[in-house]
């Protein structure tokens, strides 16, 4: 007889109780009773009906409240450090896939709304770039994951509890063999530390470093050079000649807040001391950084390490040897010359990926005695660790199949990895995959679990920027969703007791010496650690194998892939005011797109730039042809802008597009189409490194065309009616030093007419100037250590609640960034002089904007200031009109939600829509008023923070100090470019600044607008006079 | 004036052998009789274009001035151009009713009521722009200086908008004055001619009881005088000032001194020709002919004829300080944005040359002068040519100024920027379907007036005194 197993007596026996309980599948009665008679049921019919007219009512009553009323609840015990309506500012730092700068956080009320530098941290002492201005919009990004998810269920990205997660993956961890930690750079001395345990715990489990855009060419290089896998640390403020082969270090090369900052120290020249550092360039695609050299050749991409070897020779006293091209001979022995000259005081760097190019740079650094001197190997980076080889072989082991589980960390190769095909199938055959990125980007969306991180502003941590240097991050608000950061997440799963807070002050507490040392650490945001003498020996072998390869140079069409300074390898992409922000060269936004030569031009789209006509058809109207390229078996269509500074046979593409819809709503258009096209895949593995050069590149002109939204639309301040000297002054070092005072006798000239520049501001005008007592704002811009990067233009975002009014509206010329940037060229027409020139209103005391208004809603303060009334402004659009800066901009739409008007955002594009979420709008500064529709803005010289500062002196019972003003954007300027401050006191740095130099000039001076703002003029740093 | 003798070698001012019954019949026969099935259809057309524009409006109004293609850089476009385009043409009324009563021009008696008329339209259609081109226009009512709790907060007295509100709203207010008072005359006629009981209502109310009395014509002659010497000098105020919203800016091409007379002279230009389209239109459309003759035609194209060309010295002068100041932003836009050709706007320019300047020289010739179609398409030329002139004069300028990294994209209307000038065509033409439909189109009185000395029956009375011998003459009439 079969045993009959029994849970209970009742199933024993089979009792009625058991047999009914049986039957039943909920044991309590369930809330709704549909199968019952109306009157029977619980609730019946007059009931229902009471109901009904109750919530009949109830609605009526709701819905004829006209304005839907929104809380603000007080705090019913307020915490002691917080003040409504009084900023707090906490030290943090900003950190992305190896990137870290330290900043410091305005909080206002518990949100997080404004980041500025870390004046304390050595290396960007204060700077800030685009990206780091923008990363508080990513932390009220709408497509951040909000909660942990298990996609190997039934339920796709099914929520999971915290605990469910750690119980579901540490069963399967256990279980899963060899364990690979797929992370990006990770800088942090406690997070390897985390990480170390996490390996600790699975035996055969390893760590993976993979950077999408990897320095895996000077890594081995130096490993081979030097014996040390490391980046040293570059003195661009100790070089007297600069020597960059297209290493864009002002803009996305290893440290470029740091390096910007030390290459303006030598851009800053004065009457007294007219030296200035000498930059010569070597690029293929125009770049910021070679826009901003005194001296720029444009080569072929295959030509790099000829250049390379050349530069080599000559210093060697050889000659140049496989190039054709005169004008790039003649300019590598120019440069030589040059390097020679200044030895100790030279630096050569290369943007190159290749291992052997990167060898010759270092012998070239060696004979140029830059060790100790420009080149620093006591401190060495630890922004990018990543090796393109090791991750190949990992994608090689995960089609082996014998990588049990992969746990990604902010790493993204499914995007950003060339040969995605073969990694796909790699991951397919990985059984475990678990990501902890805080957003679903295109790996993420391939992981079974997901476990997303906090943002920074959300997070503990450290980051060790280079050897000796910490930063700290702490979290400036709760967490917004449920999320956790990833090094708490992999403590859980090896078995941790504490959590990471407490691990991180343990982890210090034996490294920070002296009481409250740990407080004083994260109230200051860094710590230094005095460096180490490092010896490091050349190991000259390493040269002669580098140059034994020989490389040479290919004759097709050539591709380049570069990063945009904003958007970089695609970290920008998602953030909304990185895609607006204009791109310092092509001034374009929200787009990728080809750049073309020129000359190739002529041939390729049939546009001759040269011909008024043609140029003029092809500025003026934003569709651009559309060009086909194909190169390595992969065909991409992008709409083709010409960009002079580039060289006529080579092409090149933004990467960081095309990403896929999940990663957020600025990837996509109107249409809902992913922008753009992903350029990563045309990159290919040349001696192991990932090489972003394209050699047979074929180009074909299609029939279509797409719109690119561009903000500035001409180049050229020449016009056949002469040459625009007044709007901006450039003159070669030559020209400085044999008279400083040339552009002061220029001004003279052209004010002449008016009494010249010492009666001008009386003689120009019928009237009497009025007095100025008291504060009177100025602004002091030097153009010459400015160097377009756009940090500025950000921070202006930020800080005003600058609306993003996306790409329909930048295409119809709507954009309303109250700063920006303009680039004009000069000279030779395929590699032209660039010239940045920040705009902004130049507050005009004579302000031709101030009379026309009907209403006075822009009028003049007693302090300079040319001020905006919104609410008494009615639209009349004269003031734009009238202004010969073109600064102010007119709310063409509701773009911000503000309006009285309901419903009338229905027809603006995605752009708008998102910016005006709740969650995103958290990020607005309430002390600036949000503009609504119809009314002209334009900048205020952040006249919030100026009354704030005008207070603290008030407060303290003194004058005020330079120190007690910052506005926007001269705070994140990284190359101190602008100074601000009250021109009526002598002892103000705008004061001195302005008697110092004889580079000084207004902009349209002529107008006798009377500006606000000086320029100081832009100096080349060139051997020859551009005029006599 | 009963005085006036006028040599019988002048055409007369009105053909026929006219009664004043007969005049009185011919003008008053419209008001009368049902309209034609030609007016309901052009009446329905245009309060189509009315309601086509009043939709456009609403979405600016709702979705703000983004609904027209208007862009950080050209922040005036058809907006302006049409505001301007229209005030010009709402200088002819004020010119012919006042400038030509005060020079005693007898043939303006033909053509000054629906002149006036059209004046009055004309600027009605022009205030709607600066109105609706403000991006908030519910706070418009600032503009005025009345006092408030804001301070008290005045307007900007600098500002040249301001004085555009001062001299259009005057001119308006003077305009209309000119042409009811002109009216009440005729309405009294229509009156007492009136068969129903509510068109004698009407009429009656809207004549405020005038009864033809020796002292309401005394007093209706003064009260014509004095409005004539009040909006004599407006008609040269109104463009001048409007041209300061220009003249006084630092904008190259439109910070010019001869601004002021170049507008005015425009103005008249303009507002002339469209007082031809429309009267070649009516004059055949209700059967006028012997009213508004050949000869008054002849003579508004002589005065197009004259203000084409001194706009044409002004456009000669422009071009020449454009080189001669050497100020290479004046030149560039002189010389590069307008004058070439294949600039991006040359088509602007050019079209305004041959418009304004080239094709009205044609009048130089009298057959030319007097031909009814050669009129008609040259008064539409003209004004498409002026439309062309303040488009030039605003878009030409500020779409490439002073700093070249602010030079616009290329602009061109958006539906509901054509739409809102279609709408005021629509409002133009609803109002002046409705005037010919319901208001003497032509002075009855002052036709009358006309009719003793330069009438044509008077005329041909007159020649067989003229060849009587003197003799002969004073002995028939000497008893």
């Amino acid at each position: 007889m079969e045993k009959k197993y029994w849970q209970s007596f009742g199933e024993l026996n089979n009792s009625e109780a058991f047999q009914k309980s049986s039957k039943d599948e909920f044991k309590e009665d369930l809330p709704f009773d549909e199968d019952k008679g109306l009157l029977e049921a619980k609730t019946p019919r007059r009931d229902f009906l009471k109901y009904l007219g109750f919530s009949t009512a109830a609605a009526a009553v709701a819905a004829s409240c006209e304005v839907p009323v929104k809380k603000a609840i007080p705090f019913a015990n307020r915490p002691e450090e917080i003040i409504p309506g009084v900023a707090n500012y906490y030290a943090t730092t900003y950190v992305q896939d190896g990137d870290a700068v330290s900043v410091v956080a305005k909080v206002r009320d518990g949100r997080p709304i404004k980041i500025e530098g870390n004046e304390l941290c050595p290396i960007t002492s204060g700077g800030t770039s685009a990206r780091v201005q923008a990363s508080v919009l990513d932390l009220y990004d709408g497509a951040r994951l909000r909660f942990p998810a298990n996609y190997t269920s039934s339920v796709k990205g099914k929520e999971l509890t915290f605990d469910a997660a750690d119980k579901a993956i540490n069963e399967a961890l256990a279980t899963a063999g060899n364990i690979v930690l797929l992370t990006s750079t990770i800088n942090s001395p406690s997070s390897l530390e985390v990480i170390n345990q996490f390996l600790a715990k699975y035996p055969g489990s390893k760590q993976v470093t993979y950077d999408a855009v990897s320095y895996s060419g000077i890594l081995l290089a130096n490993e081979a050079c030097y014996n040390k896998r490391a980046i040293p640390t570059y003195r661009f403020d100790a070089a007297k000649v600069i020597v960059s082969l297209g290493a864009d270090f002002l803009a996305t090369w290893i440290s470029p807040i740091e390096f910007a900052k030390q290459y303006s120290k030598g851009k800053k020249i004065n009457d007294a001391s007219p030296e200035m550092s000498k930059h010569i360039h070597f690029e293929s695609v125009a770049s910021l950084t070679g826009s901003n050299a005194d001296e720029r050749f444009l080569h072929r991409p295959s030509e790099t390490y000829a250049i390379a070897v050349g530069l080599l020779s000559v210093l060697q006293g050889g000659e140049v040897s496989n190039i054709k091209d005169t004008k790039l001979i003649a300019g590598i022995k120019n440069a030589a010359k040059a390097l020679a000259d200044k030895k100790g005081e030279a630096l050569v760097v290369c943007g190159s990926n290749d291992v052997n190019t990167q060898i010759i740079i270092n012998t070239i650094n060696e004979i140029l005695l830059a060790k100790d001197k420009t080149i620093d190997w006591s401190s060495t980076y630890n922004v990018r660790k990543g090796v393109d080889a090791d991750f190949a072989a990992l994608v090689e082991e995960m089609n082996t199949g014998t990588v049990g589980a992969l746990i990604v960390i902010d790493a993204n190769p499914v995007y950003s990895w060339l040969d995605k095909a073969k990694l796909k199938s790699g991951l397919d055959k990985v059984k475990l995959k678990i990501s902890l990125s805080g957003k679903a980007d295109e790996t993420t969306q391939l992981c079974g679990y997901v476990v997303p991180s906090h943002h920074y502003l959300e997070s503990w941590g450290d980051a060790e920027v280079k050897v000796g240097h910490y930063s700290f991050i702490q979290p400036t608000i709760y967490p917004l969703f449920k999320t956790r950061q990833w090094q708490d997440s992999l403590m859980k799963w090896s078995a941790a007791t504490t959590d990471y807070l407490a691990f991180l002050k343990s982890f210090w507490a034996t490294k920070l010496t002296g009481t409250n040392s740990w407080d004083k650490a994260l109230q200051d945001g860094v710590v230094m650690n005095s460096p180490l003498a490092v010896a490091t020996t050349f190991n000259s072998s390493a040269t002669n194998l580098a140059l034994a390869a020989v490389q040479n140079p290919s004759s097709g069409i050539e591709l380049q892939l570069y990063q945009k300074i904003a958007i970089g390898a695609g970290q920008g992409t998602a953030n909304p005011w990185l895609q607006e922000m204009p791109d310092p060269i092509t001034r374009a936004t929200w787009d990728n797109y080809l750049i073309v030569s020129p000359t190739m031009a002529k041939t390729l789209l049939k546009i001759d730039l040269s011909n008024n006509g043609q140029s003029d058809s092809y500025e003026v109207n934003p569709p651009k042809k559309v060009v086909s390229i194909k190169a390595n078996g992969i065909t991409v269509e992008l709409p083709a802008l010409i960009i002079p500074g580039t060289h006529p046979d080579t092409v090149g593409i933004a990467l960081g597009y095309g990403r896929d819809k999940k990663v957020g709503k600025t990837v996509v258009d109107v249409e809902g189409n992913s922008i753009g096209a992903n350029a990563f895949p045309f990159a290919k593995i040349v001696n192991g490194t990932v090489c972003f050069d394209i050699n047979n590149v074929e180009l074909k002109l299609t029939d279509k065309k797409y719109p690119v939204a561009l903000t500035q639309t001409h180049n050229l301040y020449d016009t056949p009616h002469g040459k625009r000297t007044e709007v901006i002054k450039e003159l070669t070092l030559a020209e400085y030093k044999h008279n400083t005072k040339v552009v002061l006798e220029e001004r003279e000239k052209e004010l002449a007419a008016y009494g010249g520049v010492a009666d001008f501001r009386e003689g120009g005008s019928i009237y009497k100037p009025f007095d100025k007592p008291g504060i009177k704002w100025g602004m002091s811009i030097d153009l010459n250590s400015c160097n377009g990067c756009g940090a500025c233009v950000v921070a202006c975002n930020a800080e005003n609640n600058i609306p993003v009014v996306g790409k329909p509206e930048v295409l119809r010329f709507h954009d309303m960034h109250w700063l920006r940037i303009d680039r004009y060229y000069s000279g030779d027409k395929e590699n032209p002089d660039v010239v940045f020139q920040p705009m902004l209103c130049q507050h005009c005391d004579n302000a031709p904007c101030e009379n026309v208004c009907p209403v006075a809603a822009t009028n003049h303060s007693s302090e300079g200031l040319n001020q905006m009334t919104y609410n008494r402004c009615i639209g009349t659009r004269y003031c734009a009109n009238n202004c010969p800066y073109k600064v102010r901009r007119f709310n063409w739409a509701d773009y911000t939600g503000s309006d009285s008007f309901q419903n009338n955002q229905d027809e603006l594009n995605n752009a708008v829509h998102y910016m005006n979420d709740d969650l995103t709008r958290m990020v607005l500064n309430p002390d600036v008023t949000v503009r609504s529709r119809g009314v002209i803005e334009k900048c205020s010289f952040c006249v919030q923070r100026l009354q704030e500062g005008k207070l603290k002196a008030k407060v303290a019972s003194r004058p005020l100090k330079d120190e007690d003003v910052h506005v926007a954007c001269a705070q994140a300027c990284p190359s101190d470019s602008i100074i601000f401050g009250n021109v009526n006191n002598p002892e103000s740095e705008i004061s001195k600044a302005r008697k110092d130099s004889n580079r000084l000039f207004y902009s349209l001076e002529f107008l006798h607008v009377m500006p606000n703002i000086n320029y100081l003029a832009k100096v080349r740093n060139k051997e020859e006079a551009t005029k006599a | 004036m009963s005085l006036k003798y006028e040599s019988q070698l002048r055409e007369p001012l009105v053909y026929g052998n006219k009664t004043y019954h007969q005049v009185t019949e011919d003008i008053v026969r419209p008001i009368e009789a049902k309209p034609t099935k030609l007016w309901y259809i052009g009446f329905f057309i245009s309060v189509s274009l009315l309601m086509f524009g009043v939709y456009s409006v609403y979405r600016e109004v709702v979705y703000g001035v983004g609904e027209w293609n208007l862009n950080k850089t050209v922040g005036w476009g058809w907006d302006i151009t049409n505001f301007v385009w229209w005030v010009g043409i709402g200088h002819a009324g004020t010119l012919i009713s006042a400038i030509l009563l005060l020079f005693r021009q007898g043939w303006r008696t033909g053509v000054n009521r629906a002149a006036e008329a059209m004046t009055i339209f004309a600027v009605m259609c022009a205030g709607q722009f600066p109105v609706f081109h403000m991006g908030r226009v519910w706070m418009a009512f600032f503009v005025f200086p009345y006092p408030n709790t804001r301070g008290p907060l005045w307007v900007n007295f600098n500002s040249p908008l301001l004085w555009d509100v001062f001299a259009i709203s005057t001119y308006f207010t003077v305009s209309l004055l000119f042409w009811y008072s002109g009216l009440l005359p005729d309405f009294a006629t229509v009156r007492d001619r009136a068969k129903t009981k509510l068109r004698k209502l009407l009429y009656g109310i809207a004549s405020f009881g005038w009864t033809g009395s020796t002292k309401h014509w005394q007093r209706h002659e003064s009260l014509s005088l004095v409005l004539a010497g009040l909006s004599t000098p407006l008609v040269l105020s109104v463009h001048t000032i409007v041209s300061f919203d220009f003249a006084t800016s630092v904008i190259p091409g439109w910070h010019t001194t001869i601004f002021p007379p170049y507008f005015v002279a425009g103005a008249i230009f303009s507002g002339f020709a469209m007082v031809q389209s429309l009267m070649v239109v009516i004059r055949k459309v209700f059967g006028l002919k012997d009213y508004i003759t050949i000869g008054h035609i002849e003579a508004m194209n002589k005065v197009i004829v004259l203000t084409g060309s001194i706009v044409g010295i002004a456009y000669l002068t422009e071009l020449f300080m454009g080189w001669y100041s050497q100020s290479k932003y004046e030149g560039y836009t002189f010389w590069y944005s307008r004058a070439n050709l294949f600039s991006p706007y040359g088509w602007s320019y050019w079209g305004m040359m041959a418009c304004n300047v080239l094709s009205p020289q044609i009048f130089w010739s009298r057959k030319m002068r007097r031909n009814v179609f050669v009129t008609f398409f040259m008064s539409v030329l003209v004004n498409v040519g002026m439309w062309f002139e303040r488009f030039v004069i605003i878009v030409t300028s500020i779409y490439r100024d002073y700093l070249p990294s602010s030079w616009s994209v290329y602009y061109s209307p958006s539906i509901w920027e054509i739409g809102f000038y279609l709408g005021t065509f629509g409002l133009f033409f609803t109002c002046f379907f409705l005037f010919a439909k319901y208001f003497p189109t032509i002075a009855i009185a002052e036709i009358k007036y006309v009719l003793k000395t330069t009438g044509e029956s008077y005329k041909d009375k007159m020649e067989g005194i003229e060849n009587e011998n003197v003799e002969d003459f004073a002995h028939k009439h000497a008893h």
